[in-house]
This record gives C-alpha cells, structure tokens and sequence, in this order.
C-alpha cells in the first residue's frame, strides 16, 4: 500500500496561480471558491503569523533594499493524524490506508466543525447553490467513489464541506493531481512517501522537506522545501 | 409555621390564550419559522457566515442556552443534595427549565446544518472520537432525565428516595454538561483562544451563573405578575448562588487574560486585543465585565441593595446579558485571525466587488439568523409558560414556600 504524498519546492514557485485555478478547472469550483491557494510570505517564516507582514498578493516584506518574497501555496494538507477526522461527528471526513483525506459526501451533515478544527484553513463549506460562468459543468464531470463512499461530484452539492481530494480520481487511475501536472516550474512532485526509493521521500529524508505547522502533530503528507532550500538546476 | 391548606386562588392569572403575550410570542416563532424556510432555500448562504467566520449566532446561541438548562437542575438537586430548604420551592420550577432549555439547545443546532435533513446521521454514524458527539449523547441524556425527574415530582410526589436518588444524579449530570460542551470548543489546538484546560470549568460557572440567573428572573415575574410570594430566604439563597457563581466565573476568564496578557504568545494576544478595551469585539468586554459583572456584583454584595427582589432580578437581567456576550467573545473572535493568514486569506465563497478573500474575517449575522434565534427564544418562553400552567407549578411553589422560613 502506498502513501500518497507531495513535495512543494518554494524556491521554484513563481505565485502564478496556475494550480490554483488548475484545480478550480478540474474540480469545477464555482466563482469565490478556492480549494488551492498561493499565499504571498516571507523566506523561512513559520506558516503561523501574528500578523500579515503585508496585506496585498505579491508585495514583498521588508524595507527597500532589503525586500523578500516568497509564495506558499496552501490546500489540503492530507494529515496522517487529521483533526477534520477526529472532530467529524458523523464519520464523514475518513482516511484512506494510502493517506488521503477524503469528505463522504452523502454523509456529511454540514455542521462545519472540521473548519473550525483544521489548523491549516483549507476546508470550504459550500453556503450557497454553485454559481459558475459560464454556466456548465467543467473538469472530471462525473461521480467518483471510492469503496462504495461518493467523495466527488461533478456540481459542488449546497450545504457540505469540500476541500482537495488530492484528485482521487486521478491517483486512483495512475495520474497524479492535477496541481502537480499544470505547474508550469515543477514546483510540486508527486509519489509514493512509503517507497524510500520515491522523489517525495528522498526530498523528505534527504533535501529537508518540512511539514506545515509540524509542531501541532497532525503528521501532514504535504511537504514544503523551503525558499531558500538552493535550487538543483540539472544539466 | 402557617396552614399549608391551598389557596386556589393564588396562581390564577387570566389564561394563555388570553394573554396578550402569547400572542406577541407565537407571532415571534411563526417569523422565526419562515426566516428558516427561507434558509432552507437559499443555504446557509442566507446568514452572515462564511468561511473565515465559520460558526457564527447559532452557536453562541447554542452554547447560551445549554448554559440556561444547568441552572434549573443545580437549583432543584442542591436543594436536595445539600439540604438546601429555601430553595426548595423551585425545585420544580428549575427542572422544567432544564428540560426546554436543553431542547431548545438541540433546536438551535438544527438551521445551523449545511443538511439538515442528515440529522439523524448523528445517531446512526455517530464518530466517538468527536466531542460534537458526546455532546449530542449527553444532552439527549440530560432533557430524558429532566423530563423524567419532571414526571416523578409532579406526578409521584410521595417518591421521597426515589426524587434523592435523582437528584444526586442530576447535579453531576448538569457539571458533566457543561464540561462536554466546554470540549467542543476547549479540545482544538487550531483555535488557541479556545485551546485551554480552564474551557470546562469556565463553562460550569457561567452555567451556573446564567442558569440562576434565569430562576431568579422567571421567580420575579412570578411574584411580580402572578401574585406568588417567594420567601425572602429564597431569594437570599439565589442571591448568594449567582454572587458565588459570578465571582468565580469572573476569576477563571481573568486567569485566562493574565496568561495571554503575559505569555504575549502572538496568536493568543491577537485575539486577547480584540476584545480588550479598544478592540473592535470591545462591547463584549463591557458587556460581560462592567455591565454584567461589577454592577450585578455591587448589587449582591450589598446588603442594602440585594434585599429588595426588583434588584435581584435586575441583577439577574444584567448577568443573563454578560454571559450571552461572554459567549459571543467565546466563538467569534477565535475565528477572526486564522492561524495562517497570508494574503490574499481565505476564500469566501461569494463574489463582492471587495474580492472573494477575506485576510481577517468578519461576521455580523443576517435578518435570518436573528430571526431564527428571536423565534427559538419565544418557543422556548412559551414552552415555559405552558408547562408551569399545566403542572400548576403555581400552587406547589406556594405550597413549599409556605414550608419555609422567612
């Protein structure tokens, strides 16, 4: 059984939001909602902030000549120890064996308290009918199940918490995510945590990869190598 | 001692159908039906939630009332328990409080699900690791208890050992309550102005303080409008319970402050500086420490001042409105700073010319949500209302009070 896992290098991304709108293109994410963001911080930063150095999308921190950027880019961060799970009161966020973090969406009751438990801001509620334009279904267009649970649909369904399936869909049928695929720097690979010999693992075990908020203990599957982590530039 | 013969003619106000207030409160529920009706069609897109602000009114709301349910049960059992002979006359009083109270906490959940008709998902796939689980069990618990000790008081009064035993079930049961309710909010490392052991026992002294509160309030209309005379050791009684439960209260949530005051942990001290003095969530703090604390504390305190009834209940009404917006300072501004908040922040789910992201989030609740829980708070006075005439909570109360001691 594998581990599913995902390194994102943040001295490759440029801020471009093509994953970010690549997976609103393939999961058909109505207008104002963004499973996969890229926020805007500084170099070497912990992800937990007191405040936004800056408020706006691509202005550097610090005081000229001394600027810095850096891009984060935030979806779900697929914990082998999720608190969205724990707090379910119903069972509807489970855990895969191969680590997804999946929502079952025929038994999901919306009381939203995976969003207030999820450390990391990335679970979405849908608060109201989809709202697209133009107005027709885009991307993997179909139901998708995994043992006999609907965790996809192809119009965001009113009233329960979606997030990033890691594309189920995708990895299920030998693909990687979307995110990994569209990413214009390959920024983002995609692999197998549990197979020492993988890309993920040996940029866990051997590059030093980190955990987002490794400290709160929720053992995410989602790696970042820092900004300054030197590019390899190969040939 | 004086003759406990009964007189008939005490508890006889003009009926509820009558009442002009029925009325008023019926129309209450009917609008708080149709603003949910109209949830039901638009989502909860219809309240002032979003994804920043995720939890908004009903669950403060929610929090409040199963704070409101406590007090009637530590009223009646302590009488019972601790022997408590003053407080005797209420006892009845209190549990019926109690069980609608509690239903009505159950109620308030309900327009706060994405799919309510999942409801009943909760028991036939419940996830035991989810204290919103072993909240739903123990409320459950709680209202069949207090129906059923309603049942054995009104109807099988002569069950002396019977009504003990039940009493010393129903004070624990009340602190165990609060304390799951307290979890909910207290167990998540994500928020960290709920994330503290203090949670649970925060949660057991404001129940007891605005559930006493609550007996006071509703014994002072009783005497008041309804020609009932609560003996004034009663009173002294509640006077010194919601003295107690306010200072202790008070206590914990100042402890708190002083930690995050001092440890200056920056995502604590985010939240601390919004409701402190200044703050933009400032009117909780007046709310809960000056208008609901030190006046109804300089009320009590005086023996001068807490000897009139019309003082106490005003003391009450005040603590009943401090404790509301101790709630609201509990849910809301824990969700205002997200732990990562990075621009552009976190995506509403909505389209403004102000974009679809919010850094810092805000909340103000909608005509829907206020209706909806104005609409909850008049079914539940109604509930009252109805279940003191019909188990002539009236006569007993007079009965009892007759028993004690001035």
């Amino acid at each position: 059984m594998a581990r599913w896992g995902m390194v994102i290098d943040q001295s490759k991304c440029v801020g471009c939001w093509t994953c970010a709108v690549g997976c609103k293109a393939i999961n058909d994410e109505p207008l104002g909602y963004w499973w996969n963001r890229v926020l805007t911080t500084e170099p070497d930063s912990s992800a937990q902030v007191a405040a936004p150095a800056t408020p706006a999308v691509d202005v550097p921190h610090g005081t000229y000549p001394n600027l810095e950027l850096a891009y984060l880019p935030l979806a779900c961060q697929h914990c082998n120890d999720a608190p969205c799970e724990k707090v379910c009161p119903v069972g509807a966020t489970f855990r895969r064996d191969d680590g997804l973090i999946l929502i079952d969406y025929e038994r999901c009751i919306g009381c939203r308290y995976c969003v207030a438990a999820c450390p990391y801001g990335v679970r979405i509620f849908n608060w109201g009918p989809a709202k697209r334009e133009p107005d027709f279904v885009i991307g993997y267009g179909e139901e998708y199940r995994t043992g006999g649970r609907l965790v996809f649909e192809p119009v965001r369904p009113v009233g329960i918490v979606e997030k990033c399936t890691l594309c189920v869909e995708r990895v299920d049928a030998n693909e990687q995510p979307f995110c990994v695929d569209v990413c214009p720097v390959g920024a983002r690979v995609f692999g197998d945590l549990d197979d020492p010999k993988s890309e993920v693992s040996v940029l866990v075990n051997d590059e030093g990869a980190e955990q987002l908020l490794a400290e709160l203990g929720t053992n995410p599957n989602v790696y970042y190598l820092p900004s300054s982590h030197p590019s390899k530039v190969s040939d | 001692m004086v003759n406990s013969s009964v007189r008939t003619d005490l508890p006889r106000a003009p009926g509820l159908a009558r009442s002009p207030w029925t009325w008023l409160l019926g129309v209450l529920v009917l609008l708080g039906l149709v603003a949910w009706v109209y949830e039901l069609g638009h989502g909860l897109a219809a309240t002032g939630m979003r994804d920043v602000v995720s939890w908004g009114m009903y669950i403060f709301t929610f929090a409040y009332l199963v704070g409101l349910s406590a007090g009637g049960l530590i009223v009646a059992s302590s009488s019972e328990v601790f022997h408590i002979e003053a407080l005797r006359p209420l006892a009845r009083l209190g549990v019926l409080t109690a069980a609608v109270f509690s239903a009505a906490a159950g109620l308030m959940i309900i327009p706060d699900l994405g799919q309510p008709i999942r409801v009943l998902n909760l028991f036939i796939f419940p996830n035991w690791t989810s204290p919103l689980v072993w909240d739903v069990t123990i409320i459950t618990i709680y209202f069949l208890f207090s129906v059923l000790e309603l049942w054995v008081m009104v109807r099988r009064p002569e069950k002396k050992k019977t009504l003990t035993t039940l009493a010393f079930i129903g004070l624990p049961l009340a602190v165990l309550l609060h304390s799951i309710t307290a979890i909910i909010f207290g167990l998540q490392m994500s928020r960290p102005w709920w994330n503290t052991a203090l949670m649970a026992p925060i949660f057991v002294a404001s129940a007891i303080l605005s559930g006493t509160a609550l007996i006071v309030l509703i014994a002072w209309i009783l005497q008041r409008y309804n020609n009932l005379r609560i003996p004034a050791a009663t009173w002294r009684w509640l006077a010194g319970l919601m003295v107690m439960a306010l200072f202790v209260d008070l206590f914990f949530v100042a402890s708190d402050y002083v930690t995050i005051a001092w440890d200056n942990i920056p995502k604590d001290r985010q939240v601390l500086d919004l409701i402190l003095p200044g703050g933009p969530y400032q009117l909780t703090f007046w709310f809960e420490w000056v208008l609901g604390g030190v006046i109804p504390f300089v009320i009590l305190a005086s023996s001068k001042l807490r000897a009139k009834a019309s003082n106490l209940a005003l003391a009450a009404a005040l603590i009943l409105m401090g404790v509301y917006a101790f709630r609201i300072e509990l849910v809301i501004p824990a969700f205002v700073n997200p732990l990562i908040q990075l621009p552009p922040g976190t995506s509403l789910g909505a389209v403004s010319t102000s974009g679809s992201f919010q850094l810092v989030g805000h909340y103000s609740p909608t005509w829907v949500e206020y209706l909806i829980t104005v609409g909850l708070f008049a079914l539940t006075a109604l509930a009252i209302a109805i279940g003191y005439r019909r188990l002539h909570l009236g006569r007993t109360i007079q009965e009892a009070a007759e028993h004690v001691a001035d």
